[in-house]
């Protein structure tokens, strides 16, 4: 799946649909791809803004940890909207009528060890006392495939509707396991949904025509893969950069 | 793209008057400590307005020279005649005033007989009363005082005595003693200094200058502060005044809403989509079942999706940086700093949001109240921050916006302190249709982020859920 020569990624003016296109700067942007299982992000100057940040290895921890928390949030407020909902009306304090909608299902959070642990925070910020549970995939030595190592999910989770956490999706191994162990668990698939900040246009459509009733939010489609199966242009080590550099 | 709304072309002339646009102005002129800061003082206690206020002539004093320095000091430099004031200056800052304008007022040491290098600023009163010796001298500062609406006052023809006090064109004219004990208080100077300037300016500088005001002056009062009836003719007078004032500024409102009810929403508001957990959220705000803590999580929780919205406005410019695996990517840099400026009360809430998401994020305010019975917006307090002008997107964070009159001011004073109008971006997360159109056809450049539309007139509760209280 791997390319040696990847094809670039395209680049567009980024604004505002009022501005002319003129005043609007230009940034490479997202792949598109065309599984609607497949949501990017809408690739607003602001956004292309926060992975110029993230992506620049100039960028220090902490500020590193905060421009991720920030699309991590609009990542889990898109994949928010995925979930059910059912009409609900209210009077509002002055009276009024309001037809709104309820939030219908529960949820959890599932995190890939241990770059996923990183988007905890992000979610929490959007939903209070989510439960959140742990997978620790790794590379085994001698296959060179992933392997699992550990797993502690909510009890329910079968019932559940699950965010699925890993930053960074290259080649989508670890992804894919951890989804077959979501499925394992009880977990159907349409009540998955895989959110992350940046992925590989292969990963992604393999994944994608792997699991077709699936959802994957991801804020950007990079350009491919080195050689080494890392993101192009990427932004290096998620774990590390978030965790320890 | 979308073509251009017919929105402009509708309603070309729509402006927007605060209402100290129409500054009124009253003079009080009279020699030197016969009790003009006194009568002043007076009318403001009497009137007890947050935006009428005094200014005082001798801040307009000019910077001596060395050889009138010396003289200053010695006590034979003439302070009570038309040359020591810089009346070019005082009469730029009254005409900046009377457009609605930001003044700046100098501010002038009588220890040193100099011109300090800070300024302080005088913004928005509605009523100003000038006061000094020579109020009155200067034939262009008589031309903006508030005059025409003063007939109903009276000369008070009384006979020159110890304590005559002359109104003139709203103005009053007062001649007493020196009052010694000020002067050496409030202006670090001796007594026998005093003494000798009082015999050689002030004395003849009242027959030269004080008493050729008298002939124009609206009223005179005799006997001053004592005089309560004359000050409480002045005080009814500016109760008036104001009175109309609030009423062509809500009249002004009022016409502005139905000139603009008739338009579609132009390209610059952008009403957040109706995404369910968006919805959701407003459904949860709306419920007034909804506890405290939960109503407080969801507000700041919408609120950060408007914020990260209108950041979309900025400006931005393109920069390639490079990765740490030595990928190079191209994208995007905001260019300058953004601020905000909270409508205050209401738009505090929307600060843990802007937290969140600009930590440092520097942050202006201004307290606007709508008055109760005749819900016209009054602007009480303002604190913006420095070079405000400068900064490439300067966000108006107001939660609710009824009728849209708060926002028109704020917009207002933003613009008068000089931040380009398509720099503003107005942030709420509830709105009323009439109000934004009312908003952007006055001020057609600026943007509106706005979270969900609302009925028109819907009253402002959510900061009261917000804060409890």
């Amino acid at each position: 799946m791997s390319s040696k020569d990847p094809t670039p990624s395209p680049a567009q003016g980024v604004g505002p649909i009022y501005r002319p296109d003129g005043e609007k700067p230009t940034a490479t942007v997202s792949k598109e791809v065309s599984y609607e299982n497949v949501h990017v992000l809408a690739q607003t100057p602001q956004l292309i803004a926060l992975l110029t940040m993230i992506r620049d290895k100039r960028t220090a921890r902490a500020d590193f940890i905060f421009y991720s928390n920030r699309i991590i949030r609009l990542l889990v407020e898109e994949g928010l909207n995925h979930l059910p909902v059912v009409e609900q009306s209210v009077t509002t304090p002055v009276d009024r009528a309001y037809l709104g909608v309820k939030f219908e299902g529960k949820i959890c959070g599932v995190s890939i060890m241990r770059a996923g642990e990183a988007m905890e925070q992000g979610l929490r910020d959007c939903c209070r006392s989510v439960r959140i549970g742990k997978i620790l995939i790794q590379r085994d030595e001698e296959t060179c495939m992933p392997k699992l190592f550990y797993e502690k999910l909510p009890a329910d989770i079968a019932d559940r509707w699950v965010l699925l956490l890993d930053p960074m999706f290259a080649t989508g191994g670890s992804a894919t396991l951890a989804v077959e162990v979501l499925k394992q668990k009880g977990v159907p698939e349409h009540r998955i949904l895989f959110l992350n900040l940046i992925a590989s246009p292969s990963g992604v459509a393999e994944f994608a025509e792997r699991f077709p009733k699936l959802r994957v939010v991801t804020s950007f489609i990079d350009q491919g893969l080195d050689d080494k199966k890392y993101i192009i242009p990427g932004l290096g080590d998620f774990g590390d950069r978030y965790y320890t550099l | 793209m979308e073509s251009t709304s017919p929105f402009y072309s509708l309603v070309p002339e729509v402006k927007y008057s605060p209402p100290w646009q129409d500054l009124s102005i009253i003079g009080i002129a009279g020699s030197s400590g016969s009790g003009k800061t006194s009568v002043a003082m007076e009318i403001v206690k009497s009137l007890n307005l947050p935006w009428v206020v005094i200014l005082v002539m001798d801040s307009f004093y000019k910077t001596l020279t060395p050889e009138e320095h010396r003289k200053a000091h010695a006590n034979e430099y003439d302070f009570d005649c038309p040359e020591s004031i810089d009346f070019d200056l005082l009469v730029d800052t009254l005409r900046e005033l009377k457009q609605g304008k930001k003044a700046h007022i100098p501010v002038y040491s009588f220890a040193d007989h100099q011109r300090q290098t800070q300024t302080t600023t005088l913004y928005s009163p509605r009523v100003l009363i000038l006061e000094g010796i020579l109020a009155l001298h200067d034939p262009r500062i008589l031309s903006l005082l508030d005059v025409k609406k003063l007939t109903w006052m009276f000369a008070w023809d009384a006979e020159v005595g110890d304590h005559p006090f002359y109104f003139t064109k709203g103005l009053v004219l007062i001649l007493a003693q020196i009052a010694v004990l000020r002067d050496v208080r409030e202006r670090g100077r001796d007594i026998e200094g005093i003494i000798k300037q009082w015999f050689a300016f002030v004395k003849p500088s009242f027959t030269k200058y004080v008493e050729p005001q008298r002939p124009i002056s609206d009223i005179i009062i005799p006997r001053g502060i004592e005089n309560t009836t004359a000050i409480d003719m002045v005080v009814k007078h500016i109760q008036r005044k104001l009175q109309d004032k609030s009423e062509k500024h809500t009249e002004g409102l009022r016409k502005l809403g139905f000139l603009a009810a008739k338009v579609e929403l132009p390209a610059n508001v952008h009403v957040m989509p109706s995404t369910p957990q968006f919805v959701g959220m407003n459904t949860v705000l709306q419920d007034p079942a909804t506890e405290h803590v939960d109503f407080v999580f969801y507000f700041d929780r919408l609120a950060s999706i408007l914020i990260e919205k209108a950041l979309d406005l900025t400006t931005y410019v393109q920069t390639t940086v490079e990765t740490p695996h030595g990928n190079r990517y191209m994208g995007l840099n905001p260019k300058g700093s953004v601020s905000a400026v909270a409508i205050l009360r209401g738009g505090s809430c929307l600060e843990t949001a802007l937290k969140r998401t600009i930590p440092d994020c520097v942050t202006g305010r201004l307290l606007i109240q709508t008055d109760v019975s005749s819900s016209e917006p009054e602007l009480h307090y303002l604190k913006l921050p420095p070079q405000l002008e400068d900064h490439s997107m300067v966000m108006l964070l107001d939660p609710q916006m009824a009728s849209g009159g708060a926002a028109l001011m704020a917009v207002r004073v933003l613009i008068d302190h000089g931040v380009l109008e398509e720099k503003i971006v107005f942030v709420t997360c509830a709105a009323g249709e009439t109000g934004i159109k009312r908003l952007v056809a006055v001020f057609p450049k600026i943007n509106v982020i706005v979270g969900r539309i609302e009925a028109n007139g819907e009253p402002r509760w959510m900061e009261r859920r917000y804060f409890g209280c």
